[in-house]
């Protein structure tokens, strides 16, 4: 019984092990000496993560059925401190300044919203399980639950933080695809998204539509994300087989690939320990998503299913949508690499996501 | 079914991830390396002009002089070495000296390294006609920042200097990093993030002998928007030239609208020594008469006599006089065991009477009438001990003291002698050059207390301020005319104050004041507005430990010719 748990925290600590130690390769030749803690602040981080990770695993993740609807709330409420203080900041703001560290609420919202969106596809009485199809017109299979998601995913992507905002719609996507809701709904879904997308344009901000194109032509930008991407090629295809050896990349230390230590860091990894280095890599985050998904397939009840499974895809989603960022198979969109990338919002909401999970494994069965 | 989708979907992704990396790192393993290797990818940033700083006329208060720098891209030692010395030939500059400035300026091998800034054109384009010969060598334009008119207007311009780490560490977040230029102070500070460029540059591929190869990319740098001000250059410069170094400060404002058309805070600075980085800038920093600050918002100062005019209107709104209430004064008056002077024996005197030759004696009886709370109340319905929110930086509020305020932090009580003080504008009260300009503006425009602001438009666009951001103060016509009768006064009549100014063809009413400071000169005051009937000017003159009021009579009525002769009224 212990040992999924176990197998879940040794792998997201050798993960944020890898993370942390690319990390302090990538930042210990900054002139700037803001960052050259950065890795043991990542330390800090984690450690703290480990706590929030044992607290949850013993918290019944029952309590988040009751707690659904004031989590939402509450994150949407973080979502419009967030906003206000944009607007009377006179610009872009993602963060809220807490006493000691920037927090980043949109981290915080996609948990959130799986477990709200977990809540509302799953019935309270647990009598049939056989037919676990979810019942309802397209009201309440679709419209309802799409309103609500739209409404946080409108100002994440006012923030403007497009990356949160998509991975928010795909965690809706996972979901009502998983709930099972009719299929008939979900193509109707992804009808109206077709349709929608010329108008959504309209919606993002000049530098949004500016990233999208970069995707698609990397040259009309060369100093921004189109560098980026170039950089982080040349970084990871430099790597070879073996790579060049741990604080050996140039690349990545050079000020060639910027964000080496945030969004980056995959590429500044792959550079110095090579396709070796990032095989092992690639294989401890497919554990650890096989983990998840086992999980969600031993639970026989709805609401620990559907949350299990939306952390899992959310996670792996994460994972594949930055290294292929990285790679330059996905735009650059501003998502971190769960566990690996510095940052204290991204770590500890993984560490939630993961004591969700191991508690959802201990508790299954217990009704 | 639909999970078997998942899970597939799931492997697809790591598949898909482990696909791309085998490609990248074993097949385009050898270009890659090359690419990284040789680093034959440089990057050359380029630099925008930060938007100009206009007066309303149009004048241009901040301009861009265009400079060249000359950078050289990291290639060969020997090759480095040698185009090097060519540069100390051509630049008159020590072999040794730029080399030393090169090994401190590399940073990457992509990026070009700045050898020397701000080099003559002639001396630019000579290297331009070299440059076949010189691998490597880039000339960059560089737009810098330049002051035409010197130090006119500097405290409201601001300055430019390399962000600081409280700065940066507040404006990371809008994208600025470190050794960005930035403003300090003024409106280079406020409006940064208008005026400011945004880089651009260029990313290309060069060969071995660092030349250019190819071009990968290009980006145009943008320039910052143009600010154009409220302010009237013309006035600004009389205003300057009257106050001639003398500590102090001039506000001329408009009393309908607020708008500012010239603000002078002296001693000043010449913004461009902090361009071009002058040994001088220590002394400014430093220097004990603070050059850098603003007297006009940034600095608060007991408001002597001036005061008077808040107490007088208070008093007759809530009729604790009324015009025709006598004051015997005696040349001082005894509160409790204290003997309060007044600064000539006036006898007999109304409000009229009392405002124009700014009677104490008068005012200390008055003001034991209202009480310290009416008094309070009044101040700051007159918007003192509250930020003007003019759009400069670094405004301070000043204070005005209260009943309540003297028990919590003082822990002694208010007395009688407090209030007397406090209804001349003594003892606590402090206030700022602008927010008494605004004061006078209510008299002069008929009882709205405006909000001051100085920026007109924002890259040619005309900014709406929100209209209710002028306070309609609610106070009787009757009381207005009759403090304007009395502001009239204190220039029209013989013994009145101000009465130097009645010599002039226009009719200017205004009040002096002279405020007492421990051990040191008083301040003088002087705060008026003209044409009497229809303003079109409020203004305050301020000097600081300037002695009497009469002072900043005499600065205003020079200031007030000089307009007449340049045909600004």
């Amino acid at each position: 019984m212990r040992g999924y748990i176990l197998r879940i925290l040794v792998i997201a600590l050798l993960i944020c092990t890898v993370g942390i130690i690319s990390i302090y390769s990538s930042t210990f030749q900054k002139e700037a000496r803001l960052w050259h803690l950065a890795y043991r602040r990542q330390i800090f981080w984690v450690l703290l993560g480990i706590l929030v990770f044992i607290g949850l695993s013993n918290l019944n993740y029952r309590r988040l059925w009751d707690m659904a609807y004031l989590l939402y709330i509450f994150g949407l409420c973080l979502l419009l401190l967030v906003f206000i203080l944009g607007v009377v900041r006179l610009g872009a703001q993602r963060w809220l300044r807490l006493a000691w560290f920037n927090f980043q609420p949109s981290e915080a919202i996609k948990l959130i919203m799986i477990i709200f969106l977990a809540r509302y596809f799953s019935r309270r009485s647990t009598q049939s399980i056989s037919s676990n199809a979810f019942q309802g017109g397209v009201f309440r299979s679709l419209l309802i639950p799409f309103l609500f998601t739209a409404l946080p995913v409108g100002l994440i992507v006012e923030q403007p933080d497009l990356g949160s905002g998509l991975m928010l719609i795909f965690i809706f996507i996972v979901i009502l695809f998983l709930a099972p809701v009719r299929l008939k709904y979900l193509v109707i879904f992804f009808l109206m998204v077709l349709i929608s997308l010329p108008l959504l344009w309209h919606f993002l901000r000049d530098y949004q539509k500016e990233r999208l194109l970069v995707f698609l032509n990397p040259d009309i930008d060369p100093l921004g994300a189109g560098y980026t991407v170039i950089q982080s090629k040349i970084a990871i295809g430099s790597g070879g087989i073996f790579g060049k050896g741990w604080l050996s990349g140039t690349q990545g230390q050079l000020h060639f690939l910027p964000e080496a230590h945030t969004d980056f860091i995959f590429a500044s990894f792959a550079e110095e320990w090579g396709l070796f280095g990032c095989s092992i890599v690639l294989l401890l985050y497919y554990l650890l998503i096989k983990q998840g998904i086992s999980i969600a397939l031993r639970t026989n009840e709805q609401f620990g299913r559907l949350l299990a499974f939306g952390i899992t895809l959310m996670l792996a989603t994460q994972v594949f949508i930055n290294i292929a960022m990285t790679l330059g198979f996905a735009p650059v969109v501003g998502l971190p690499l769960p566990l690996m990338s510095y940052g204290g919002s991204s770590v500890l909401t993984t560490f939630m996501d993961l004591g969700i999970l191991a508690n959802i494994y201990k508790t299954r069965g217990v009704f | 079914m639909r999970i078997k989708i998942v899970k597939f979907c799931m492997g697809l992704f790591f598949v898909i991830l482990f696909i791309g990396l085998l490609y990248m790192q074993l097949i385009k393993n050898v270009t890659f390396s090359e690419l990284s290797r040789k680093n034959s990818i440089r990057l050359l940033s380029q630099y925008g002009a930060r938007g100009r700083i206009l007066d309303r006329k149009g004048n241009i208060l901040a301009d861009n002089r265009l400079t060249y720098d000359v950078l050289l891209v990291p290639q060969d030692k020997e090759l480095t070495d040698n185009i090097l010395m060519v540069l100390s030939k051509i630049l008159g500059k020590n072999f040794a000296e730029l080399k030393t400035v090169f090994q401190r300026g590399y940073v990457a091998s992509s990026l070009p390294v700045v050898i020397a800034k701000n080099i003559d054109t002639q001396k630019a384009i000579a290297l331009e006609e070299l440059k076949f010969n010189l691998p490597g060598i880039i000339i960059r334009q560089h737009p810098l920042r330049s002051y035409p008119y010197g130090k006119l207007a500097c405290h409201v311009l601001g300055y430019l200097d390399e962000i600081d780490h409280w700065r940066l560490t507040r404006l990371t977040d809008y994208g600025y990093k470190t050794k960005d230029i930035v403003g300090f102070g003024g409106i280079e500070e406020r409006y940064d993030y208008y005026l400011r460029q945004q880089e651009g540059g260029s990313i290309f591929e060069v060969d071995s002998h660092g030349r250019t190869r190819r071009i990968l990319g290009f980006k145009l740098p943008k320039n910052g928007k143009d600010i154009t001000l409220t302010l009237d250059i013309d006035i600004q410069k009389i205003a300057e030239d009257v106050l001639n170094g003398r500590k102090g400060c001039i506000v001329v404002m408009q009393p309908y609208t607020g708008e500012i058309l010239a603000m002078a805070s002296s001693p000043n600075f010449d913004p461009n020594i902090f361009v071009r980085k002058l040994d001088t800038v220590k002394e400014i920093l430093n220097a004990s008469e603070a050059p850098l600050v603003n007297r006009a918002i940034s600095s608060s100062y007991p408001a002597g006599s001036i005061f008077k005019l808040i107490v007088a209107t208070a008093a007759l709104e809530i009729s604790k006089i009324s015009l025709s209430t006598n004051f015997f004064c005696l040349g001082h008056m005894d509160i409790g065991k204290q003997r309060f002077a007044c600064w000539d024996t006036h006898h007999q005197e109304n409000l009229i009477q009392a405002i124009t030759h700014s009677c104490n004696v008068f005012f200390y009886k008055t003001g034991l009438a209202l009480g310290p709370q009416e008094i309070y109340n009044y101040a700051l319905k007159f918007g003192l001990s509250r930020k003007t929110s003019v759009d400069l930086p670094y405004e301070t509020e000043g204070f005005v003291p209260s009943v309540l305020w003297k028990r919590l932090y003082k822990m002694r009580n208010w007395f009688d002698g407090d209030t007397a003080n406090l209804a001349i504008g003594q003892g606590e009260l402090l206030v700022t050059p602008l927010q008494l300009t605004c004061m006078m503006a209510v008299f002069a425009n008929g009882g709205v207390l405006p909000k001051p602001f100085i920026v007109k438009m924002i890259d040619r666009k005309e900014i709406r301020y929100p209209q209710n951001k002028n306070i309609h103060l609610g106070i009787r016509q009757k009381t207005i005319d009759s403090i304007r009768q009395g502001l009239l006064q204190v220039v029209k009549d013989p013994t009145g104050t101000a009465h130097l100014l009645s010599e002039l063809p226009v009719s200017v009413a205004g009040k002096t004041g002279t405020a007492q400071v421990k051990n040191d000169q008083p301040h003088a005051w002087f705060v008026f507005f003209l044409p009497f009937k229809e303003p079109k000017f409020v203004g305050c003159v301020f000097l600081e430990n300037g002695g009497s009021g009469q002072f900043s009579c005499m600065l205003a009525k020079q200031m007030i010719e000089r307009m007449l002769q340049e045909g600004l009224l």
